[in-house]
């Protein structure tokens, strides 16, 4: 039951639209921020949360086409729910399960499991667009496979100074990472759960 | 384990199939014996999937920019225009960032992240506009033409081999700002510390109060902001907002 509305803005998001994704962001995020807010939530939970959900559909949406069976906001707003309940669960912050599980709608059993996968890889990206520019272009063609010659090359870099460069960046990506409090629950799921 | 450049790239071969029949077998049986070795592989691995794929990079990097644009309300404001010394006219256009919605910066957490936030909502890098127009050697042109479009490390490398910078303030500032976007933030307080004379000496303590709140060190942030508070200048109202936000965390 997609609507033609619903499909524009899944079109928007699929090619990065700026105006679409905007209006989406200012439609949807008080909803968002006042529900992560009254579960045990900061503002930066509200960020991150919202983020990655668009994150999530934007991905799916490069596979394959999304069927929705109910309006995009209650599709977007059950995969947000699932993925603050998730991050709940793993660091015991929820008091009681049945005030957050409380509206949260229904979604695909496929997609609440994409949900469990993808926690790590938000980590991983959110420290990464954290990184400088600079960090982030030589990083990028080092995890692409490009040799050290090759990344001096389009840098202008010397090999040497390529060399050290991605090291730092590397270094710092992964301290950042490892600082994470949800990086260093999701490493600990058995002792959590 | 310590991290080393070395590790780096033994890792990296590993990943992509390129170590040497010997020094593979070498180090897959270090990594048995090694669970901290195996955990650093896995983390690079990890590193390696998930963020080669470029275009969710872009995505979330443009998220990062609609929220940013989202909060921030940014009007160029201030435009001061000083003689100098040789009767030549800089002009300084301050970018005047006014935080959208103050409420959403007032986090419960007294986290790294926290300054980290609100150093992305106040840093702005010193503007270039007109600055040493018709002065300034071609080299020095070049530099500030990289500056201005954000190649930070060119501008870095430049500006650390031209001489006597202590002498022109500006590119002073330059360097700082530079060293401040490449995460060389000591250098950067170096850069910011050495600007002595009056003209800059407010923006340099304005950004020097920056480069210590992207190093969560909050106290000689605080210390910072009064004095500049008390310049009763450009950025007397950016510091009044900072210094608030921070005293309210």
């Amino acid at each position: 039951m997609n609507t033609i509305e619903d499909q524009k803005i899944l079109e928007g998001i699929k090619t990065g639209d700026e105006v679409v994704i905007t209006a989406f962001y200012k439609k949807n995020m008080p909803y968002i921020r006042r529900y992560v807010l009254q579960n045990s939530g900061s503002e930066l939970d509200v960020e991150d949360v919202f983020q990655d959900a668009i994150v999530l559909i934007y991905q799916k949406l490069k596979v394959e086409q999304i069927e929705l069976y109910a309006s995009l906001q209650t599709y977007f707003y059950g995969i947000c729910k699932n993925i603050w309940r998730n991050r709940l669960r793993k660091n015991n912050r929820m008091v009681s399960a049945e005030d957050v599980l409380e509206g949260v709608e229904a979604l695909d059993p496929d997609i609440v499991e994409e949900i469990e996968r993808n926690e790590e890889a938000h980590v991983y990206r959110k420290h990464f667009v954290n990184l400088s520019e600079a960090c982030q272009k030589v990083l990028n063609m080092v995890f692409n496979g490009k040799s050290m010659r090759q990344i001096a090359e389009s840098t202008g870099y010397t090999e040497g100074y390529a060399r050290k460069k991605k090291f730092e960046c590397k270094e710092h990506l992964i301290e950042m990472i490892e600082k994470d409090p949800l990086y260093k629950e999701l490493k600990e799921p058995i002792e959590k759960n | 384990m310590e991290r080393t450049p070395e590790l780096f790239e033994k890792i990296e071969d590993y990943l992509q199939g390129s170590l040497p029949q010997e020094e593979l077998v070498t180090f897959e049986q270090e990594m048995e014996k090694n669970d901290a070795l195996k955990e650093e592989v896995a983390m690079h691995r990890a590193l390696h999937t998930t963020l080669q794929d470029a275009d969710t990079i872009a995505f979330k990097n443009k998220l990062k920019n609609i929220s940013a644009h989202i909060r921030l309300d940014e009007a160029p404001d201030v435009v001061s225009i000083r003689p100098n010394r040789d009767g030549l006219y800089y002009k300084i256009a301050a970018v005047i960032v006014v935080v959208f919605g103050i409420g959403t910066l007032l986090y419960t957490s007294n986290s790294a992240q926290h300054t980290l936030d609100l150093y992305g909502a106040y840093y702005a890098p010193f503007p270039v506009e007109d600055m040493t127009r018709g002065e300034a050697s071609i080299e020095v042109q070049g530099i500030i033409k990289q500056y201005g479009k954000g190649i930070y490390d060119s501008v870095v490398v430049a500006l650390e081999k031209y001489p006597n910078i202590r002498e022109q303030q500006p590119l002073s500032l330059y360097l700082g700002n530079s060293y401040l976007n490449t995460d060389q933030e000591e250098k950067a307080i170096q850069q910011f510390e050495n600007v002595e004379d009056s003209k800059y000496l407010e923006v340099a303590q304005w950004y020097l109060s920056l480069t210590y709140l992207k190093l969560n060190k909050t106290a000689k942030v605080e210390e910072l902001l009064l004095e500049i508070i008390g310049y009763d200048g450009t950025y007397k109202s950016r510091a009044t907002e900072l210094l608030q936000l921070l005293e309210k965390k």
